[in-house]
């Protein structure tokens, strides 16, 4: 759950900055490029996760994977850092 | 031999757009011998030709290549033209030109297409049809693609893949609008089986969840540099699909493509001819290439005596493979669109308490790379508030992916011998 929040707060920073509008409710089948966040807010989310959790999961991947939802984007963060720990 | 002779020769039956409208092949030429029918006083003058609907656009470039004396593709931005030209589509009458002629047949067009420049000023660079047709490969296979235009028209990549589409008699739908869902949809609905589209693309039509549904033969990925895990996603989902990445400047006017699915390109092409071009590495790691055609007077005065030119991007060699670093100018490519940081650091520059700006690319796996800002401000600066100040200073001055986005307050900037900035190794 603790990571879950970690990119809730991430996203809301980001949003400021990338002067980008959140619909009110993002919840786990929240399709991500429909959440108000557009490519250029979605990079710089990424970047700071980056930034925020010593793990960028999109750069590693021999074969990349594009999360659709909120709900995906979390479970391929939570995956790299279990694969990270282990 | 003109686009429309060559069009006519090919005697196409088939659909050659599809969209709002169904646009056949004798449509478009009908169209194109209307317009110059119509306007007999337009033959022999420079055109600046606004795109309006993927229809009227293809009739003007089939009415006017061979026809106009010029054809100026104007972007998105305004820029100015440097000769006395003819609007199109017109709004009011053509203008009569005292210099009437009667001479029939074609001539050849220069065709003008904007570029972002060295500097970031945008300029026009002059082409032949010959050099932008070039790339273009006329077969039964290629005759039978349906391709999703993604790129705007009025630009190099995208005029490629109109050129591509026409020139072969496939079919084209206009989807360079909208988010990637929206695209997604128009691919969808008008069952694509082919396109060219930036890797920042790619992975946002991936992220759509519904890129697997398209009936993809043909793939092709250029504008950015592109990234192995992309190349393989993309090689998963069409097995059996042709997928090429492309190397292409649009102020050199030309393109090569790889198609073995591993990035950059394979070192024994240097030395060697390929794709009608030579490749060579110099000591700064920069690649040049010797082209199949005299270039642009602006450039020719660039080639080596071997008959070289810089592109100015920057290679390294990796086992068997040459491969793309960037730019050496510094220009960060934020998801296809080139950021020049010497403009974003003079606007960074306007604000009082800035001292000092250093702007550079910082890698992205989601769009390439994003602008980075490194800042030296007054000694007694508060940065929690002059960071919303940083940012919007920038959102009035700049366009949105140009804006820094990362402001790192640092003591000091590296200088080189010189006293400039040092670019090429980036704080942190």
């Amino acid at each position: 759950m603790k990571l879950e929040q970690t990119i809730r707060n991430t996203l809301a920073q980001v949003a400021i900055i990338a002067n980008c509008k959140l619909i009110a409710d993002i919840t786990d089948d929240t399709v991500l490029l429909q959440s108000g966040l557009d490519s250029l807010g979605f990079a710089m989310l990424v970047a700071q996760l980056e930034e925020d959790l010593g793990i960028d999961p999109f750069s590693q991947m021999q074969i990349a994977v594009y999360p659709r939802t909120f709900a995906e984007f979390v479970t391929i963060y939570r995956q790299a850092q279990q694969g990270g720990n282990e | 031999m003109d686009l429309l002779q060559q069009l006519q020769q090919a005697n196409y039956s088939g659909t050659a757009l599809t969209g709002s409208e169904q646009v056949g092949y004798q449509q478009l030429i009908a169209g194109a011998i209307a317009i110059r029918l119509q306007y007999p006083q337009l033959q022999k003058q420079a055109i600046a030709l606004h795109y309006t609907t993927l229809p009227s656009f293809l009739i003007a470039l089939l009415a006017f290549d061979g026809w106009s004396s010029a054809l100026y593709l104007l972007p998105e931005t305004a820029l100015d033209i440097p000769e006395l030209v003819q609007q199109w589509p017109s709004e009011t009458s053509v203008k009569q030109h005292s210099a009437m002629h009667s001479t029939i047949g074609s001539q050849e067009t220069r065709w003008y297409l904007a570029t972002s420049g060295t500097t970031g000023t945008p300029k026009w660079i002059a082409h032949t049809f010959a050099s932008l047709s070039r790339a273009v490969k006329i077969s039964v296979d290629q005759s039978t693609l349906h391709w999703g235009l993604c790129y705007q028209p009025t630009r190099f990549a995208g005029l490629q893949v109109l050129l591509q589409s026409m020139m072969s008699g496939a079919c084209i739908s206009d989807c360079s609008s909208g988010d990637a869902e929206q695209r997604i949809e128009m691919m969808l609905s008008s069952d694509v089986t082919a396109l060219s589209a930036t890797p920042s693309l790619w992975r946002q039509l991936l992220m759509t969840g519904r890129l697997h549904q398209l009936p993809l033969v043909q793939l092709t990925l250029g504008g950015e540099i592109a990234d192995q895990g992309l190349l393989n996603k993309l090689s998963t989902l069409f097995p059996s699909a042709r997928i090429l990445h492309i190397y292409a400047s649009t102020e050199v006017g030309v393109g090569f493509a790889v198609s073995d699915q591993k990035t950059g390109f394979p070192l024994s092409w240097l030395g060697t001819n390929h794709s009608g071009l030579a490749f060579k590495i110099d000591g700064q790691q920069h690649l040049w290439l010797k082209l199949p055609h005299t270039p642009d007077s602006n450039l020719a005065k660039r080639l080596d005596s071997e008959g070289y030119l810089d592109t100015g991007d920057l290679v390294h060699i990796q086992n068997d493979r040459v491969q793309f670093l960037g730019r050496d100018s510094g220009v960060i490519n934020v998801g296809g669109n080139k950021v020049h940081p010497e403009q974003v650091e003079q606007v960074l520059l306007q604000i009082a308490d800035v001292l000092q700006a250093k702007v550079y690319a910082k890698a992205s796996s989601v769009l390439g790379q994003l602008v980075v800002a490194d800042i030296v401000v007054v000694a007694n600066a508060d940065h929690s508030k002059l960071q919303p100040l940083l940012v919007e200073h920038c959102q009035q001055q700049l366009a949105r992916y140009q804006i820094p986005t990362r402001f790192n307050f640092v003591d000091s900037l590296s200088t080189n011998a010189t006293g400039k900035l040092s670019r090429k190794e980036p704080h942190g």
